[in-house]
């Protein structure tokens, strides 16, 4: 019923215990039945991806002309996608304002979580509501105002925020701040109290314990909300359209320009697109991949995307 | 991390330390939890983050609110402050004369079908993997690629596979059935349903699946003594456990679903065909295609109070805070 972040004690859990006995008992379908869906669903996913690799290696025209096995192989997009629309600085663009993101939310998660978790006060289940409620806030409810703000700021400050990567990641804090918070507070719901209460009668401040025991216990979570804040930011198409120059493209972005790039005039460079959608995608699927264990909990404490 | 938890005992452990750290060291025991959450409360720790947050979320959110009031576009745009107020005139425009009540439609018919259609898909996966067997770490990995890859990229290759001339079309000519145009007239709705259904049935499938976890062992092994057929086991004994969760996986995918801007937006690009010209796309166009920010800030504070009505019951009903007594 409930929905909880990486809690560790979740986790703990998954481990079966009795196994092989437990099969028999535990299965909820014939095992034909099993296997069938099984296969479905993994061609399901599996298709699409295969052909996303298939297409990248071959040529526009083979895609163009609806090939899935390519008549000839080559390597040839992934050496043009770096200059052809400057996927490199793009990419390069999307760490720094990613990670930038990243790093202030989560950083700023901590201390907020710590008290909304920890402390009673007036207000608090408003502004827990407000966490998660904000998530589901419609970006371009927020794109405007912003967009606004920033180019006043351009009118009556005579400061450049529209286009520059300040703008777009002051504009990713709006949802990553609220998430990150999030996810720290359904981390540190799972944490167990003993510590801290010992640590309190041992005469450890407030601060102390956040900074000797809370911080130190909390990495996972810690490194999911950062996670997370960073594939907002990987991800986004919408603010990154609007806010950037061609200077200043994120990979999302310059994945677009690909899409209405034509060389020579007749057809889109296919297998270019593909080849840079796989180079945006890698370094997500490996990053959830190494922390599997902790990310698929967050996954489900909020709309990722 | 076990080091840095002890290290710090030996010196704090003295008892001037713990007198001087803690005055209220008289107040009975069993007071002593509240006390401490009352008056040691180190509430100036949410200043950073929260006034971070007022600055980047109340006041855009309190500036929208105010902008779909006035009358702003292009021209006025730079000297917002003194923008006509005219009132709800925006709202009377955009449901009289914008494409808002059909965007509307789309919309809500998209997410909802969207929706529908991945509980099934998230619930089957999730019990197929229900039990361990070799291989079946990797067939959870694979389950949630589609979740896990960028929407852009998502939709750059299903923009790819379905041209008129791709892939798509080419095995359905093979098979005998004639493919049509799926980014552009009438299928593209359907296009936008599918891409979104094989994106997000993963989503329901990670609830699902924790709400599989939560059947005791036991229950397995009652239906087992019961001699239950496995159909009956799933519909009578396993399904009400997944109540819960996928009634909250509906609400939040398809809140999801109506918010999601990059997938219409890189498969058929803005403006959209009309008949996907679902609310984010309608909402972009007006203000960064159309200029008329005003409007198209009616129109989202419009589709924040559609979504209002999903999200209200979803924050009733998740459980925001873990007390010993329930739920508060």
């Amino acid at each position: 019923m409930t929905i909880d972040a990486a809690n560790p004690i979740e986790q703990q859990k998954k481990q079966p215990i009795r196994r092989d006995a437990a099969l028999e008992v535990t299965r909820l379908m014939p095992r034909p039945l099993l296997a069938t869906l099984t296969v479905l669903l993994c061609a399901l996913v599996l298709i699409p991806i295969v052909y996303i690799f298939l297409a990248s290696l071959n040529t526009d025209v083979g895609v163009a002309s609806g090939e899935f096995w390519p008549s000839s192989f080559s390597l040839d997009s992934y050496t043009k996608i770096w200059d052809s629309v400057g996927l490199a600085k793009a990419i390069g663009n999307s760490l720094i304002v990613s990670g930038a993101t990243a790093v202030v939310s989560a950083i700023m998660a901590i201390g907020t979580a710590y008290v909304l978790v920890r402390f009673e006060f007036r207000g608090r289940l408003t502004v827990l509501r407000g966490l998660l409620g904000l998530q589901s806030v419609p970006g371009t409810l927020m794109l405007l105002p912003v967009f606004v703000l920033f180019s006043s700021a351009g009118t009556y400050l005579g400061v450049t925020v529209i286009g520059t990567l300040w703008g777009l990641f002051i504009a990713y804090l709006t949802f990553a701040l609220p998430f990150s918070t999030w996810v720290m507070v359904t981390y540190l719901r799972g944490l167990p109290r003993e510590l801290e209460e010992a640590a309190r009668i041992d005469g450890a401040s407030n601060l102390g314990i956040l900074f000797r025991i809370i911080i130190p216990l909390s990495w996972p979570g810690i490194i999911v909300s950062a996670i997370f804040a960073f594939l907002l930011g990987w991800n986004d198409v919408l603010f990154a359209s609007v806010f950037t120059r061609p200077d200043t493209h994120t990979a999302a972005v310059a994945l677009q320009v690909f899409a209405s790039a034509v060389e020579g005039g007749a057809i889109p460079v296919y297998s270019q697109l593909m080849a840079a959608s796989l180079v945006c995608a890698v370094p997500v699927v490996v990053l959830y991949f190494m922390f599997q264990k902790y990310l698929v909990g967050g996954l489900t404490a909020g709309s990722v995307k | 991390m076990a080091s840095s938890v002890t290290e710090p005992r030996p010196s704090d452990s003295s008892p001037a330390a713990g007198a001087a750290a803690e005055p209220g060291e008289t107040t009975p025991p069993g007071k002593r939890r509240k006390g401490l959450s009352e008056k040691n409360r180190p509430l100036w720790l949410l200043i950073p983050g929260g006034l971070l947050m007022t600055i980047v979320i109340l006041v855009p959110l309190a500036m929208g609110i105010w902008m779909s009031l006035i009358d702003l576009d292009q021209y006025t745009l730079r000297q917002w402050v003194s923008a006509e107020f005219i009132g709800i005139q925006n709202y009377i425009e955009a449901a009289l004369s914008s494409e808002l009540l059909r965007s509307i439609w789309l919309s809500v018919s998209f997410a909802v079908i969207s929706t529908v259609v991945t509980i099934p898909l998230g619930v089957a996966a999730a019990v197929v993997t229900q039990n361990a067997y070799r291989g079946r770490a990797v067939v959870r990995s694979i389950f949630l690629i589609p979740y896990v890859l960028p929407s852009f990229v998502v939709a750059s290759v299903w923009r790819t596979m379905l041209q008129p001339d791709g892939i798509v079309n080419v095995t359905l000519t093979n098979m005998g059935m004639d493919g049509g145009l799926w980014l552009n007239g009438p299928n593209a709705y359907w296009t936008l349903v599918w891409v979104e259904i094989w994106a997000a049935w993963p989503f329901i499938y990670l609830l699902a699946l924790s709400g599989l976890q939560a059947v005791d062992h036991e229950v397995h092994e009652a239906s087992a003594l019961d001699g239950a057929l496995w159909w009956n086991k799933l519909r009578y004994v396993i399904f009400p456990y997944l109540k819960g969760p996928v009634s909250l996986a509906f609400l939040l995918a398809t809140l999801n679903h109506i918010n999601n801007f990059t997938l219409p937006y890189v498969l058929f690009g803005a403006p959209a065909p009309s008949d996907v010209n679902v609310l984010p796309i309608l909402v972009y166009v007006t203000s960064f295609q159309s200029f008329r920010f005003g409007l198209s800030a009616a129109m989202a504070v419009v589709s924040l109070i559609l979504i209002a009505i999903p999200l209200f019951i979803y924050l009733r009903a998740v459980r925001l805070d873990v007390h010993e007594g329930g739920k508060k």
